[in-house]
């Protein structure tokens, strides 16, 4: 018998949704082992029943239930709720779903100051009155899901990767036991590191020196050529079976999207730590706060202090 | 929670002290019988260059409403420059402070010798009284 499979999606883009179509053709293996019985953004399922007669919302049982996205109003709240207790296994599928991710930016503003900026103050907007009809409350912040349910299982990432999503999927289904790296992405990066800056803070735009087609262990470290790399605090696994991280074989450093490298772990101080190290001074960070926690805001960013 | 109990705040404060300087001069106060505030809680650490901002940051955001960082002063450092260390690192802290959205007030970074038992009294009165102006640190409630 197929198992059953759910997904639902909150505060995301759809990324992670794309994801699971970029697996390929591993796809067309994996879903003759999978039924999907609820899934927004692939099917038509209503939650109060087809013409809304159930007095409850309904998401039907299901083996393995996927949940991308933060958490940012109740009805979110209410779902992640619904999923697990319908959902035998509980997987957080991208960073928003496991860190809280872009959205959880907004945890740097309060929700009324959120509002006012969103609804009020900006200039290319009308001003109206906050929308509450209708719509669900909005949380006091974004919430990671595993700050609201208990998750089983997180594949990070902005978007995850398709071979984690299928392997983490192939690995559920087949029983055998699926973990996540707990190395950084300097650990998996092939670049030449000195321990040196040679330049202070640039701009990406200025560009990293390297010979193009050259293999990337030819190439220094971009944060010692002064260009700010989420390297040193960011969970590694993005590269895949090939190893070397995504953004490096661009030619990019490291946006930080698989998140800290353990639960406990504050990329904040993390970074701090990594930019001194090597000579580089914190202080040209125009935002610190929210460059480090691009993707792990949920629990991590708050609003400053009034003074 | 009613008017009392506000006006009854009473901060919790981490003193993290030298061995050589600083938890001395603790030890003087305590034998000079200087009184200072219950709300200190002092921890010896070997060198105050030793302190890891990470610890600092823990301690505001995991329950402490102030931390005194204190070493030996400037060129006393039982480790020649232990003290220097942790002068650039206090710079650190309060850079990370503000990313934590943590006011800078509520760390403080301070030189005590071990002949200082009264000036360790005073410093670490002064401090309470400033957190306790403050109020709880953002991150207890």
């Amino acid at each position: 018998m197929a198992a059953r499979l759910a997904e639902e999606w909150f505060a995301i883009c759809g990324g992670c949704e794309v994801t699971i179509l970029d697996i390929g053709e591993p796809l067309l293996d994996l879903l003759e082992k999978v039924q999907i019985v609820h899934m927004p953004v692939l099917m038509d399922h209503k939650l109060y029943g087809q013409t809304g007669e159930k007095a409850e919302m309904e998401i039907p049982e299901a083996e393995v239930g996927l949940i991308s996205g933060g958490i940012r109003s109740d009805e979110h709240k209410l779902l992640a709720q619904e999923m697990r207790r319908k959902c035998k296994t509980l997987i957080a599928l991208g960073s928003c779903a496991c860190y809280g991710g872009v959205p959880a930016l907004a945890n740097l503003c309060s929700t009324e100051e959120l509002l006012t900026k969103v609804y009020r103050e900006s200039v290319t907007t009308d001003r109206n009155g906050f929308p509450h009809e209708e719509i669900p409350a909005l949380t006091d912040r974004v919430y990671a899901v595993s700050e609201v349910v208990k998750i089983d299982l997180m594949l990070p990432g902005c978007p995850t990767t398709p071979e984690m999503v299928a392997g983490a999927l192939n690995a559920l289904l087949e029983g055998r036991p699926f973990t996540l790296s707990t190395k950084s992405v300097c650990d998996e990066c092939p670049t030449i590191r000195e321990k040196k800056a040679t330049s202070t803070l640039r701009r990406r735009l200025e560009g990293p020196t390297f010979t193009p087609g050259a293999p990337l262990n030819q190439m220094r470290c971009l944060m010692e050529q002064g260009f700010l790399c989420n390297g040193p605090a960011t969970r590694s696994g993005c590269g895949g079976s090939e190893g070397t991280p995504r953004c490096i074989r661009a030619y990019m450093p490291c946006e930080g999207c698989f998140g800290p490298i353990s639960e406990k772990a504050n990329p904040m101080v993390d970074m701090m730590g990594a930019l001194s190290t090597i000579g580089l001074d914190p202080k040209q960070i125009p935002d610190r706060a929210a460059t480090f926690n691009r993707f792990s805001g949920a629990g991590r960013l708050r609003p400053a202090p009034k003074r | 929670m009613g008017l009392a109990a506000e006006q009854e705040f009473e901060p919790i404060i981490l003193a993290l002290a030298c061995n050589w300087c600083s938890y001395t001069g603790a030890d003087l106060a305590g034998i000079s019988r200087c009184q200072y505030p219950a709300n200190v809680r002092i921890i010896r650490v070997m060198c105050s260059g030793m302190v890891h901002p990470n610890l600092v940051i823990d301690a505001l955001t995991k329950g402490a409403d102030g931390v005194v960082m204190c070493g030996c002063h400037p060129g006393d450092c039982h480790y020649q420059d232990g003290n220097l260390k942790a002068a650039r690192r206090a710079e650190a802290i309060t850079l990370m402070l503000q990313d934590f959205g943590i006011e800078e007030e509520r760390f403080k970074l301070a030189w005590v010798s071990a002949s200082e038992g009264p000036q360790f009294a005073k410093l670490m009165t002064e401090f309470t009284d400033q957190i306790k102006r403050l109020g709880p640190s953002p991150y207890k409630s």
